[in-house]
């Protein structure tokens, strides 16, 4: 079913719900999110519309400076919430899987803001994002990445003398034969486009937001 | 003052707390402080600030906010409390003035007072990447500048013409970084210039073996060990802190707060930017800092000015002036890249809010930098200039705001230009800019003239 198909009422819930996520309200949003159960809203197109668009507009608000890094963590968590108990309700076997990113802050790198940003847009943008934190070495990302059959490995890097270990995690990927299985995407302060071309990763952020809609492109989720 | 073997010890035996934790608690603790102490954006634009009383509040919450919060180690997620007296008394023992360089090039390095008539002190450049065939080159054309206190470190991606990855080589390319550091002042002949160790990895093997005092790091030189956003240190960095205390050098810290990070908005990063100084200063005796705040999307280059953030700079450095010995420092970070017109407008607004609020100048630097593509000389000599004529001129906060408005309008409608690498704008050979540039200069120091800077010459 798509929007268009849907009652005025049911349209409403999902927009009540949308309002409730994109103002961060936990109470409001899980009551709206119970009220479209009740309802037998079709909860998988409650997660197209009301959670992908709250994801839109969240992005957005960051993006003009109403929002910051403490509110994208929020909408994040929120939106787990309200996406588990949509999900409940949605036949396991038409459950959508979630594309996995990992992501962290490369080995002898300590620095973690740029790559908090991305890695709370990527999770407010509807990714299963595991965050492996800073001074990640090759081998626990290609580990993780395995462990969880991740769709990406997005590495960040704020120092020069760190960029040459996202190389190394590429570099350790083809050597295990695993460099097409999983996309990687790289950015940081001194990390160029040139760059990445360069040691071969599949794509370049340029800050957060634009970390994010690469990630969408090269998994190709709309 | 407590000692840095307490704070070592603290950040051993501190609560013990995981990362999501302490940014969860550090965004609650600061909110709730913007709201107790009234930390609130004023409702008429301005790049100054002109409330004294707000500053007293910003000063009082930042205080607040360090007492409940801590600095957090990151190495071993452990929170390193702090009394109320134990800050007091570091920003009561700490020094206004800091002793640098050698010979007839020593140097003071003073924290300067709001609307101070005396010239600031500089900082010119680095703090950026050049490649490894530059590197001589460009440190003698900095350390050319007469009005030049201390110059800073570079990193750089290869070193022998080998890519940099791993301890041995960082501490082998630390080690070329000074001394190439050393021969550059050497041949600008300034011998005993200070120079600063720029980390190109925070490892404390990298940081402690720059130590030399013939071609590396003398005690009358400098080392950046900077917290990191968020109130967090790390143990490498606290071991040099600790060697360097022993060997003489004096440190520094950046300690600016960003907005759009775990601080929130304008308003937490303004108890944030107060806040990170006095704990550089107690985590790893940094008593020069680089203050004030900035901007997530200034800091990538996506906006040129954002409302309100140069008033919450105002705010922060009125309120670490006014009631610390912090030694401030404005960091110039261009959004426009050195050779445009838009690079030396971004300086001249820094520079001229940097002596109204009391800060010094250090190293303008476009935001996003890539090898060579920096700086020149050519910022750094701009800002003295500008700013030497705006203390000339007796500008006043008010009289600065009005400057700085007209300043503003030359960004409207306008995007970041990137800008060129060194050497297509400056001739490091002849130390000096190539014509296309130096006619930007020329016509940008005649509009400022004409916006009001009229004793700039």
């Amino acid at each position: 079913m798509e929007m268009k198909e849907i009652s005025v009422k049911d349209r409403a819930l999902l927009d009540a719900l949308k309002a409730a996520i994109i103002a961060l309200d936990e109470g409001e949003a899980v009551a709206a999110a119970e009220k479209v159960i009740a309802a037998k809203v079709d909860p998988q197109l409650a997660i197209r519309y009301a959670i992908a668009e709250a994801a839109i507009m969240v992005g957005e608000k960051f993006d003009c400076g109403d929002y910051f890094l403490p509110q994208l963590v929020i909408s994040g968590d929120l939106m787990d919430v309200v996406t588990k108990i949509l999900e409940k309700n949605i036949p396991k076997a038409d459950l959508q899987v979630k594309k996995i990113i990992v992501i962290g802050t490369v080995q002898a790198d300590v620095h973690s803001i740029g790559k908090n940003l991305v890695s709370t847009m990527l999770k407010a943008s509807g990714f299963q994002v595991v965050d492996l934190g800073v001074d990640v070495p090759s081998a626990t990302f290609i580990e993780k990445a395995k462990d969880l059959n991740a769709d990406m490995i997005a590495l960040s890097s704020l120092l020069t003398t760190t960029m040459p270990y996202q190389r190394e995690v590429i570099d350790d990927l083809a050597s295990m034969g695993l460099r097409d299985r999983f996309k990687v995407l790289i950015g940081g302060g001194p990390v160029t486009m040139e760059y990445a071309v360069k040691i071969g990763a599949d794509g370049y952020g340029k800050d957060a937001i634009d970390a994010v809609e690469v990630a969408k492109k090269l998994l190709a989720v709309e | 003052m407590l000692t840095l073997l307490e704070i070592a010890e603290r950040t051993q035996t501190g609560e013990k707390i995981e990362d999501k934790k302490w940014d969860k608690t550090f965004y609650d603790n600061i909110t709730r402080l913007v709201k107790k102490y009234g930390i609130v954006v004023p409702s008429e634009h301005r790049f100054i600030n002109m409330d004294d009383d707000l500053v007293e509040r910003a000063f009082q919450a930042a205080l607040e906010f360090l007492e409940t919060t801590g600095i957090y180690c990151l190495t071993t997620r452990r929170r390193v409390a702090l009394t109320r007296e134990e800050i007091l008394t570091a920003i009561r023992e700490a020094p206004t003035e800091i002793l640098m360089g050698s010979g007839r090039d020593r140097r003071v390095w003073k924290q300067r007072k709001i609307e101070g008539r005396e010239k600031l002190n500089v900082c010119p450049g680095h703090h950026t990447p050049f490649s490894e065939d530059l590197a001589g080159l460009v440190v003698h054309n900095f350390a050319q500048i007469p009005r030049t206190d201390f110059i800073e470190g570079f990193n750089f991606t290869h070193i022998d013409g080998r890519e940099i990855i791993g301890p041995p080589m960082e501490v082998y390319a630390s080690r070329r970084q000074m001394n190439w550091m050393r021969e550059g002042v050497r041949k600008a002949g300034r011998p005993g210039l200070a120079v600063v160790y720029y980390p190109i990895n925070t490892r404390a093997e990298d940081l402690i073996g720059v130590m030399d005092p013939d071609n590396g790091l003398r005690p009358t030189d400098g080392i950046l060990l900077s917290l990191l956003p968020d109130l967090k240190m790390e143990q490498d960095m606290l071991s040099a802190a600790i060697v360097y205390e022993e060997y003489g050098s004096f440190k520094l810290s950046g300690s600016f707060a960003i907005i759009g990070g775990f601080c929130g908005g304008i308003d937490g990063a303004i108890i944030e930017g107060i806040a990170k100084p006095i704990a550089a200063m107690i985590a790893y005796r940094d008593y020069i800092n680089y203050t004030g705040v900035e901007h997530v999307h200034m800091l990538n280059g996506r906006q040129i000015l954002i409302p309100h953030v140069n008033w919450a700079r105002s705010v922060v450095n009125q309120a670490l002036n006014r009631f610390s010995h912090t030694i401030c420092m404005r960091w110039v970070i261009p959004t426009s890249g050195p050779g445009t017109d838009l690079c030396l407008w971004e300086g001249a607004m820094q520079a001229t809010e940097a002596p109204i609020n009391g800060m010094n100048l250090y190293a303008p630097r476009h935001c996003r930098t890539t090898v060579n593509h920096g700086q020149t000389p050519v910022e750094a000599e701009w800002m003295i200039e500008v700013s030497d004529a705006v203390i000339e001129q007796g500008f006043d906060r008010q009289a600065g705001n009005e400057l700085l408005g007209r300043i503003a309008a030359k960004f409207e409608n306008k995007q970041p230009l990137v800008g060129y690498d060194i050497g297509e704008c400056y001739d490091l050979i002849h130390h000096q800019p190539r014509k296309e540039y130096a006619d930007i200069y020329h016509n940008v120091k005649m509009e400022l003239r004409e916006m009001g800077l009229k004793t700039l010459c």
